[in-house]
């Protein structure tokens, strides 16, 4: 059934296409694999914050998570190392010492 | 023979490649040299300490120039460079070209020493996605641009972004982690599990508030307490404890349990201390960025709105050999 109008399939397939390519420029800054390190949340969030200003409307992290899923199956996507390393040690937690400078309150 | 002399060069490649210390290819640095080295994204100007030939190849204990030695680590022949001209432009392109992420932990003080070698590690990592030092001692968060950069090896042309969020915890709350310090390290006190509410309990109060105030941006908060979360789980046993609640949090955190649901508001605090130092390995773009940082500000206002309910204000004194409950 061809009778469907041309004119805005063309329309939204380029908009589609729009969206994908925006979203490929945004993995530049936020890799898929930054996306199954502990700071996924945070770059997902960084993601979709782009895609809201490229496209000056709302996004939501499903969308964007949907979009990329045309590209990468993202748990097949080996984490960046270098994400996890920070947590290996396990250091004690120590107050700053401008906590204690200051005056009383 | 020829098959005779044949199994002989055969023989002899075996000598030279197994056996041989000193190999019989020469090492591409010399002790002592100055070089350059890819450190995460960048290229640092470094030196080679020592050089060894393991396991069939050379590899080289490199000191960064301008970098506190807790960084000297032992690297490969891919990650050097020799110090020519054309490399040294190769490095500037290369860190103008990745400067743009925001991370360059320059703000940070200019003492990079790291207390231990738990530290140490850490701050390496930091310096993986930035360009200068990081001394978590000094993590205040009003803190200076740009000092480090110039301790740095001074080559650094590329006008980075020095971006280090600044999360301002407020000062009622600044009074409850010294409060916190003062019960746990200096009166032996332990706070008891657990608590209530948990942190997720906090986070889910703090949604259900957002959504209702606004609905619109909740889908962002969402993630944001998500990304909270995650942090706070996996981060409160490697960096959010106190020596002394390690048994406590032995015993009380098996498999299946996490954090979130155990800990409070004193821990969650605690992240917030540590939150920029964990951002830092995040690039993020700087507009985002400030959006960041005023919805984290926002919960922060929120607990400091809540502090009756959420926080403690005694804590209980450490029981030896005490079965978490």
């Amino acid at each position: 059934m061809g009778q469907m109008t041309n004119a805005k399939e063309k329309k939204e397939e380029k908009s589609e296409v729009e969206l994908e390519l925006k979203l490929l420029e945004a993995l530049e800054i936020y890799p898929p694999a930054k996306l199954r390190g502990i700071h996924r949340h945070f770059v997902l969030y960084g993601l979709t914050e782009y895609m809201c200003r490229s496209f000056n409307r709302p996004f939501s992290a499903d969308d964007v998570l949907k979009l990329l899923d045309r590209f990468y199956n993202l748990e097949m996507v080996k984490p960046d190392d270098e994400d996890g390393e920070i947590l290996n040690q396990e250091e004690d937690f120590r107050l700053p010492k401008s906590y204690f400078l200051e005056e009383e309150l | 023979m020829d098959s005779s002399s044949s199994e002989e060069s055969a023989s002899d490649r075996e000598n030279s490649s197994g056996e041989v210390p000193e190999s019989n290819s020469k090492s591409l640095f010399s002790e002592g040299e100055k070089v350059l080295a890819y450190h995460g994204p960048r290229i640092y100007e470094a030196k080679v300490q020592k050089a060894e030939f393991r396991k069939n190849e050379y590899r080289y204990f490199v000191h960064y120039l301008g970098w506190n030695k807790n960084w000297d680590e032992w690297v490969g022949m891919d990650r050097l460079m020799k110090h020519t001209k054309e490399n040294v432009l190769k490095k500037q392109a290369l860190n103008k070209k990745v400067g743009v992420d925001k991370n360059t932990k320059s703000g940070r003080s200019a003492q990079a020493k790291s207390k231990s070698p738990a530290d140490a590690k850490v701050a390496k990592e930091e310096m993986k996605n930035n360009d200068a030092k990081v001394t978590k001692e000094e993590m205040k968060n009003n803190v200076a641009k740009g000092k480090k950069r110039r301790a740095d090896s001074g080559i650094e042309d590329n006008p980075v972004e020095e971006k280090l969020i600044n999360i301002q915890i407020p000062s009622t709350l600044r009074q409850r982690l010294v409060d916190d310090w003062e019960f746990i390290t200096q009166q032996n006190k332990l706070i008891k599990l657990p608590r209530s509410p948990t942190v997720d309990g906090i986070l889910n109060k703090y949604l259900e508030y957002w959504s209702k105030k606004d609905g619109l941006m909740t889908d962002a908060v969402g993630e944001i307490l998500k990304g909270l979360r995650y942090y706070f789980d996996k981060a409160l046993p490697g960096l959010l404890l106190y020596k002394t609640e390690r048994q406590q949090y032995n015993e009380a955190i098996s498999d299946n349990v996490s954090p979130s649901s155990i800990y409070g508001a004193e821990h969650l605090l605690r992240l917030f201390v540590k939150l920029p130092e964990l951002l830092e390995y995040v690039k993020i773009e700087e507009e985002t960025l400030i959006r960041l940082q005023q919805n984290l500000l926002d919960f922060l206002k929120f607990l400091q709105d809540n502090e009756g309910t959420f926080f403690l204000d005694a804590y209980d004194d450490h029981l030896v050999t005490e079965e978490s409950g």
